[in-house]
C-alpha cells in the first residue's frame, strides 16, 4: 500500500517536472526520439566489445601469421596441435590434455564439497530465521576472501599442503561457495518449504527423510546449476592456483598462463579457446536446465 | 509453543553465564521442545560451512595475522613490527592503496553505469534473441582474469584487431598505437570483468519493476527521461547500490588481468610481488593481505546495511 502512494507520488512528480518545462526548454528533451536508439547503441557496443575479442581469438587460432590487419593462412592446424600435446611448441612444456584432466578433477572434488556445504546452509537460511542470520547470510553468499589474501594465508598456514591436492579443493570449494549456496537458495525461494516440509512431517517421515527425499529432489534444478557453474569456474580458477601451487602436475589455468604470456599470439589463441568451447558447452547446458547463463538469477 | 519457549530461554539468560551455557548446549545436544530441535537442526545444517570456512578461511586469516608480527620471514618467531612499519611509513604503499581504491571506483562506477544501460533494455525492449543476449553478457563471468587480459591484448595490442585497423588507415605505426599495456587498456580489461556482473545483479532488480507506474507517467506525458529518473530509478536503486557494492569488491580482487597487463601498480600486483620477485616477503605480503581483507570486510558489511539481503545476488 506505501509502496503504491509512493509509486503515486514518483508518477506525479514525473509528470509535474514534465509541465514546467512546457515552455521552450521541453524541446531540449529529445529522449522521446533518441533514448531508445541510444540506449540500444550502448547495448549494441558492449555487446561488440565482449564478443568480438573472442570470436577473433577462436579464428585467430585456426592462422598461420598475425602480421596484419587480420591473421592470415588459413586453416592451419598447427597451433591447435601444439595445444592439444601432438607437436612440439615454443613455450610450453606439454599439451592442455594432463593440466585440463587434473583441473576437472579438482574442480569435481570442489564441487562435490560444496554440495555438502553449500545445500544445507541454502536451505536453513532459506528456512529458518536464527541469532546472526543476515550476518552468516552475508559470509556465505560472498567470497569471504579474494583469492590473492587466501592464497598468502594458505602459505603460512599450511606450508606443506597449500599447494597441494587437497589445499587446491579446500580453496576452489571455499572461493566458489557463494555461487552453489545462491543458485540452491533461489531456487528453495520458489517452493513453499514449511508446507511441504509439514506435509511430509504429518505423514510420518523423519525430519532427517524429509530433508533427503523431499526437499532436495525438489532443489534439484538449482543445485545442478549451482553445480555446473561452480566446476566451471573452479576448472580455470587462476588467482589462487598461481600463488599457492608449487609442486605436483600443473593446473589448466597454469597451462592457460603460460601460453598467454610466454608462447606466440596464435598458439595463445588457440589454449584459450579451449576454454572457450567449454564455456560454450557448459552455458548450452545451463539453458536446458532453464538459465540463460553463469548468472544466480532465477528465470522469471 | 515456539513462543513459549522463546519466553523459557529469555528466563535463563538472567541465569549465571555458565548456567544458561550449559543450558544452551544440553538444549542443542538433547532437544526436548521443537524450538530447541529447530535450533538444533540450524546448527547442524550450518556446521559443513562453518568448517570449511574455519579451516579454509579463519584459521588461515588468523595465521596471516600472526605472520605479519614475525620476525622470521619463514617461521612464526618473537614479535616484530618491521612489516607494519614498513607498510605504514615507504610511501610506495600509500601510492598502491591510492592506485587500487581510484582505479576500482572509476572502473566500478563505468560498469554500473553500462549495466543500468543493458539490464533496462534487457527489461523493457523488446529484443531478439534476449536469452542468447543475456548469455552473450554473462559469458565474461566464466573467464579468468588472465583471458581477460588476453581479450584487451587481442584488440588492443601490437598485433591486436583495432590496433591493426587503426594502423591501416592512419599510417601510424603500431608499437605508438599499441594500447593494451597503458591504464586504458588496463580500464577496458576492467569493464570487461564488471559490466557483466554489474548487469547480472541489475537485472534481477529491473525483472521485479512495477510497470504500472512507468506506463502512468507515460500516458500523463513525461518523457521517457524523466519517467527513467523519477519512476523507474527509485525502484531500481537498491539494486544499483547492490551492483555497486559486489562490483566493488570484485574490482578489488582482480589480479590475472593485472598481471597480464601490468599498467598500474595495484595491491593485489604487489602482493604477488612481494612474494614471488622481490623475495619470500612473507610478513609484509601478510600484512597487505591483512588491511586488504579488513578493508573488503569492513566496505562489504558497511555496503549491505545499506541494501537489504534480497538484492545480492551475484
Amino acid at each position: 500500500m506505501s509502496s503504491e502512494t509512493q509509486q503515486d507520488k514518483q508518477v506525479e512528480s514525473a509528470v509535474e517536472a514534465g509541465r514546467q518545462r512546457r515552455g521552450g526548454l521541453h524541446r531540449l528533451d529529445v529522449s522521446a526520439t533518441v533514448g531508445r536508439p541510444v540506449v540500444k547503441l550502448v547495448l549494441g557496443v558492449t555487446l561488440t566489445f565482449l564478443m568480438l575479442p573472442v570470436f577473433v581469438t577462436l579464428i585467430a587460432s585456426f592462422g598461420t601469421t598475425w602480421t596484419g590487419t587480420l591473421p592470415r593462412g588459413f586453416v592451419n592446424l598447427e597451433n591447435w596441435r601444439t595445444v592439444l600435446g601432438l607437436a612440439e611448441g615454443p613455450g610450453v612444456r606439454d599439451g592442455v590434455i594432463t593440466g585440463l584432466g587434473y583441473s576437472a578433477g579438482l574442480a569435481t572434488a570442489g564441487m562435490l564439497v560444496n554440495i555438502v556445504v553449500g545445500v544445507p546452509i541454502a536451505y536453513s537460511l532459506v528456512r529458518y530465521d536464527f541469532f546472526a542470520k543476515d550476518i552468516v547470510n552475508t559470509l556465505a553468499i560472498l567470497p569471504i576472501v579474494p583469492g590473492v589474501v587466501l592464497a598468502v594465508a594458505f602459505l603460512r598456514m599450511y606450508p606443506e599442503q597449500g599447494g597441494s591436492t587437497l589445499g587446491l579443493i579446500v580453496g576452489y570449494a571455499l572461493l566458489k561457495s557463494p555461487f552453489m549456496i545462491l543458485t540452491v537458495q533461489s531456487s528453495l525461494q520458489s517452493m513453499n518449504l514449511q508446507r511441504v516440509e509439514e506435509s511430509a512431517r504429518s505423514l510420518g517421515a523423519s525430519w532427517t527423510r524429509t530433508f533427503l527425499t523431499v526437499i532436495v529432489p525438489n532443489a534439484r534444478s538449482g543445485i545442478v546449476a549451482g553445480c555446473i557453474i561452480t566446476w566451471t569456474l573452479a576448472a580455470a580458477e587462476f588467482n589462487f592456483t598461481y600463488m599457492v601451487h608449487s609442486a605436483g602436475p600443473r593446473p589448466f589455468s597454469l597451462f592457460l598462463y603460460q601460453n598467454i604470456s610466454r608462447a606466440p599470439v596464435l598458439q595463445g589463441a588457440a589454449a584459450v579457446s579451449v576454454y572457450f568451447l567449454i564455456v560454450t558447452a557448459v552455458i548450452l547446458i545451463l539453458q536446458t536446465t532453464g538459465k540463460a547463463g553463469f548468472t544466480t538469477v532465477e528465470r522469471k | 509453543m515456539a513462543r513459549d519457549t522463546a519466553g523459557g530461554t529469555g528466563t535463563e539468560s538472567t541465569r549465571t553465564g555458565v548456567g544458561a551455557r550449559l543450558a544452551a548446549v544440553r538444549a542443542l545436544l538433547s532437544p526436548r521442545t521443537e524450538a530447541e530441535r529447530e535450533r538444533r537442526r540450524v546448527a547442524v545444517m550450518s556446521l559443513p560451512y562453518f568448517v570449511l570456512a574455519i579451516f579454509g578461511a579463519f584459521l588461515p586469516l588468523g595465521m596471516l595475522a600472526r605472520m605479519s608480527l614475525s620476525e622470521n620471514q619463514f617461521r612464526n618467531e618473537g614479535f616484530s613490527l618491521d612489516a607494519w612499519e614498513t607498510l605504514a611509513t615507504e610511501p610506495v604503499y600509500r601510492e598502491i592503496a591510492w592506485n587500487t581504491l581510484w582505479f576500482a571506483t572509476v572502473t566500478t562506477t563505468f560498469s554500473v553505469l553500462v549495466a543500468v544501460a543493458l539490464s533496462h533494455a534487457l527489461a523493457k525492449y523488446d529484443l531478439p534473441f534476449r536469452r542468447w543476449i543475456v548469455a552473450m553478457v554473462s559469458f565474461p563471468i566464466a573467464l579468468p582474469g588472465i583471458v581477460v587480459g588476453f581479450m584487451i591484448v587481442v584488440l588492443l595490442g601490437r598485433t591486436g584487431l583495432l590496433t591493426n585497423a587503426v594502423a591501416f588507415f592512419t599510417g601510424g605505426s603500431r608499437i605508438d598505437l599499441a594500447t593494451a599495456l597503458t591504464v586504458g587498456g588496463l580500464f577496458l580489461g576492467y569493464a570487461f570483468s564488471l559490466i557483466p556482473r554489474a548487469t547480472m545483479v541489475l537485472r534481477g532488480t529491473f525483472e521485479e519493476i512495477n510497470t504500472d507506474a512507468e506506463e502512468a507517467a507515460r500516458a500523463l506525458g513525461a518523457s521517457p527521461l524523466l519517467t527513467f529518473y523519477h519512476v523507474t530509478l527509485p525502484q531500481v536503486w537498491p539494486g544499483v547500490v547492490a551492483a555497486f557494492v559486489l562490483t566493488f569488491r570484485t574490482a578489488l580482487a582482480i589480479f590475472g588481468t593485472v598481471l597480464v597487463l601490468p599498467a598500474l601498480n595495484v595491491a593485489t600486483l604487489r602482493i604477488n610481488l612481494e612474494i614471488q620477485d622481490l623475495g619470500f616477503n612473507l610478513a609484509v605480503a601478510s600484512a597487505m593481505g591483512l588491511v586488504y581483507f579488513v578493508f573488503i570486510f569492513g566496505f562489504t558489511f558497511a555496503g549491505v546495511r545499506l541494501i537489504d539481503n534480497e538484492s545480492l545476488k551475484i
